[in-house]
């Protein structure tokens, strides 16, 4: 019975520190990889804390880069119309190579940047700006979040390192559902 | 009935991994679907998790939801078995509104959906990775031996209700489906210990690799060993058990249009029991502690190729079980198994599916004076096909399923079990379903040819005051038919509020055929000289009647850290002998299975990356084996700091120090007592 009184007692301050309900719904009609695919860059924006630096303004949006050949169309505009997070909208903006990266908090590198990959991620070197790719290789390279497909499901590998030296917090609840995978010493693929 | 229920073999088939397909897996909780105006479905309320469930269906670029099954259907996911504490199957599966799971002994559990519940329970089909581990010994599963690495564990599939058009005879009141994750996705090393009260520990270590560029793989081997629980008296039990099994699994790359995956397990556990057997001699019955051994091993290979529009899928396995009680029953049994499968889109709105399947079973078994089986080696060919057509109307707002299995089995020969299913989206909150379909229970080779001695009422003594001993023994007969079930189904599921989902499955169940013990004309045995009078009792179908419930499931996320879930399960049985039924026993099993049964589950993520579970479970009273009901509560403390280590606190039924759980039929086995465990666990990732 004294775990029954500490699981209670436990229950009820978390009860009290944190707020905010969750929804919970979802549809089951045309969809696509790139519609499920957004809807897991929706989710990251959500476990991922930013340094409050990396914003100009308490209320400054979350801009979702998209950089090289977009693969979403409108699917990813969609997911996050009208959303707000912590009081920040999500924007999303269409990039092309060489463009600056600094406004982005969240990167999406297309497939179509898989042969400048060093160089993408060498110009977002010490922003906190979450990189997320679909690129074989692209986590251990030193990207922060890589998707891949396992069977036909989403999954995604995750660079702790590199989260780290973009200064950003990822949840434990995000990783425990990653694939950790570690940054190669050379920056080369290695796996 | 006799005391027991015995059980049939079954004849599943055919790739019901596609249940998976068809039904994929996100959890329960996500209730009926959300359309945006603009027909896009509302994907930014989805969790990372249930995103994880969401398969991107290539060709239909379709994922389909659990939400829009038109079927009683629950998922523990691998977090859910992660957070519950659970350290092994059974355990996961108490969880599951609808199912109940009871432990006999420390190595023996029964398992049943919607009644019938027992250790030799007949009507609930359970698979792994595709491959059915239904005995065709008595049509059951032997829970002891089915085992996985339980990190490797993607989802637990359950369906209450027939399932038999798409996996055939025997997925009569439920099946269970334990999928575990592909290589891909367990790469990697993991070593876990754990230890606890009760004496309890458990050692497994798996490792995933690459195999050259287009392949992955690992391996796990496992070692556990429970000592004794106790007694009814408090004394420490003969029911210890340990278990050691190994495997592998090669799954090559998903890219392009095949896929190929490989595996296999092997494995062997020795167990303890306390066994009461009767005799022919003075005291005409003993009580002794028994140990026995199963072991086996399994080969399961599948392809799959995806054309544009339709998928095939080739299966074939290999089973083997080995069976050594030694004192009773020696069983050794191999199943040789091919099932097809193709998928088919025809048109926007409809997706065809069908299949074929072979199989093949060798047993041969030794017997004892208690029991024995003629004859003593069986060979046996089951043939199998389904057809089923999934169309849908209104912008897939109304989906109907069609189909039905054919098969053929060398028991009842030809057997014919349809159904059909509705689905239908109310507004974008809002679904409910209906569903009506026939299963069968086919008979096991126990149902033919068991012998079964119960009991031996000495010379002299009532009820017969015979000059010889007088056995009573329940046999097996060639006339025994399969059973029968037309099941009715109804579910409802809303999304109340934003964080607040209910999902509702009522069912009623009307049974025929069910298995009865007709008193046969007793006879002398013994030469030259008689030693025993026989009265048998005969495997007949003189059984029937109804069963009927409901099965609400609430998940609220009260905070985006705090998840309640609750279920409860009621379930009225109404069986009885028909009127030509002679069978002597008790009229029917009601008293076998909990009228109710609820479910509560707190799961909190803490700070720190600490996480905590709470669960309490109340199961009813069992009247006619005179359990009383209980409450069993459970816990779980997990810390992850990192990504390498994890630890975990586990309580298992802190709330009792001890109760008792099942009285098992048909073999006199001891139950014993479940007792109040506290352990923890040690998880290493590398």
């Amino acid at each position: 019975m004294r775990y029954l009184r500490l699981t209670i007692a436990a229950l009820l301050c978390m009860s009290l520190a944190s707020g905010g309900a969750n929804a919970q719904s979802a549809d089951s009609s045309e969809s696509s990889e790139y519609l499920i695919k957004a809807g897991f860059i929706y989710n990251f924006a959500q476990l991922v804390q930013w340094p409050p630096a990396a914003f100009v303004q308490p209320d400054s949006p979350i801009v979702i880069g998209i950089l090289g050949v977009d693969p979403f169309g409108e699917l990813i505009d969609r997911v996050v119309q009208n959303k707000k997070l912590d009081g920040r909208s999500l924007i999303v903006k269409r990039l092309k190579r060489g463009a600056s990266l600094k406004e982005c908090s969240i990167l999406f590198v297309s497939s179509s940047e898989a042969a400048h990959l060093e160089e993408v991620l060498q110009s977002t070197k010490g922003l906190p700006i979450l990189t997320i790719g679909e690129i074989p290789g692209f986590a251990v390279r030193g990207g922060i979040i890589n998707l891949t497909l396992e069977g036909n499901r989403v999954r995604f590998e995750v660079n702790i390192e590199a989260a780290k030296q973009a200064n950003l917090n990822i949840s434990s609840r995000l990783l425990a559902l990653a694939r950790i995978v570690p940054q190669s010493a050379d920056g080369k693929r290695s796996e | 009935m006799l005391p027991i229920r015995k059980q049939n073999h079954g004849s599943p088939t055919v790739g019901r991994r596609f249940l998976s397909l068809t039904v994929v897996g996100l959890l329960l909780g996500t209730g009926a679907s959300a359309q945006s105006p603009q027909g896009v479905p509302d994907i930014s309320h989805m969790s990372i998790e249930e995103l994880m469930n969401v398969e991107v269906t290539s060709v239909a670029k379709r994922p389909q939801r659990l939400a829009d099954a038109a079927a009683a259907i629950f998922v523990i996911t691998q977090e859910d078995i992660r957070r519950s504490g659970a350290a092994s199957i059974p355990e996961a599966l108490q969880m599951v509104p609808g199912l109940e799971v009871v432990r006999i002994d420390e190595n023996k559990w029964a398992i049943g959906s919607r009644g019938f519940n027992g250790r030799f329970d007949n009507k609930l089909l359970v698979l792994i990775d595709g491959r059915s581990v239904y005995t065709p010994l008595f049509s059951g599963v032997y829970w002891n031996v089915q085992d996985v690495m339980l990190e490797d564990v993607d989802r637990i599939e359950v369906i209450r209700g027939p399932g038999a058009t798409l996996w055939g005879a025997n997925a009569v009141d439920g099946v269970i489906n334990i999928i575990t994750k592909p290589a891909q996705a367990t790469q990697g090393g993991l070593v876990t210990a754990e230890g606890g009260t009760e004496e309890r520990t458990a050692e497994s270590v798996r490792y995933g690799g690459k195999l050259g560029n287009s392949a992955f793989y690992r391996i796990y081997s496992k070692y556990f060993e429970w000592e004794p629980s106790i007694d009814a008296t408090g004394k420490a039990a003969h029911d210890g058990w340990n278990a050691v099994r190994a495997g592998f699994r090669v799954d090559t790359k998903s890219s392009g249009p095949n896929a190929l995956t490989v595996q296999g397990d092997l494995y062997d556990s020795d167990y303890k029991e306390t066994l009461t057997i009767p005799s022919l001699n003075p005291p005409y019955s003993s009580m002794f502690a028994n140990d026995g051994d199963y072991a086996g091993g399994n080969l399961l290979g599948r392809w799959n190729h995806s054309f544009s529009r339709s998928s095939t899928t080739l299966q074939v396995y290999f089973d083997r079980t080995n069976v050594l009680d030694n004192s009773l029953f020696t069983d050794h049994e191999s199943v040789y198994d091919i099932d097809f499968q193709h998928d088919i889109h025809v048109g926007e709105s409809q997706e065809l599916v069908w299949g074929m399947g072979y199989r093949s079973i060798q047993d041969s078994n030794g017997s004892s004076f208690t029991v024995s089986l003629q004859p003593n080696h069986s060979s046996l060919n089951q043939f199998s096909s389904f057809l089923q057509d999934e169309v849908s109307f209104f912008d897939r707002r109304l989906r109907v399923t069609l189909g039905s299995k054919f098969e053929h089995n060398d028991f009842t020969g030809f057997e014919f079990q349809p159904n059909v299913r509705v689905l239908a989206n109310i507004g974008k909150n809002q679904s409910v379903w209906a569903a009506t379909s026939r299963a069968v229970r086919t008979p096991a080779l126990t149902e033919e040819g068991l012998r079964l001695n119960e009991a031996v009422v000495p010379p002299g003594a009532p009820p017969f005051f015979s000059p010889l001993p007088v056995v009573e023994a329940i046999f097996g007969s060639t006339q025994f038919k399969s059973e029968d079930l037309l099941a009715y189904e109804f579910g409802y599921r809303v999304q109340v509020a934003k964080s607040v989902s209910l999902d509702i499955a009522t069912f009623y169940n009307n049974y025929s055929n069910l298995r009865s013990a007709e008193p046969g004309q007793p006879f002398v045995e013994g030469s030259p000289a008689p030693t025993d009078v026989v009265y048998p009792f005969v495997a007949s179908n003189k059984m029937g009647g109804g069963t009927y419930g409901v099965e609400p499931f609430v998940e609220w996320k009260v905070l985006p850290k705090w998840r309640l879930l609750g279920s409860y399960s009621y379930l009225q049985m109404d069986i009885a002998k028909n009127k030509n039924s002679l069978d002597p026993t008790a009229d029917n099993p009601d008293g076998q299975s909990p009228k109710h049964q609820f479910f509560v589950q707190s799961s909190i993520d803490l700070p720190k990356h600490f996480e905590q579970d709470l669960s309490l479970r109340y199961v009813d009273s069992l009247p006619s084996l005179n359990i009383p009901s209980y409450y069993s509560l459970d816990f779980h403390l997990g810390w992850r700091p990192g990504t390498h280590w994890e630890f975990s606190l586990v309580g298992h039924d802190l709330l009792n120090s001890r109760h008792l759980e099942f009285i098992p039929e048909f073999i006199n086995t001891t139950p014993t007592e479940v007792q109040r465990t506290v352990s923890g666990r040690i998880a290493w990732k590398f």
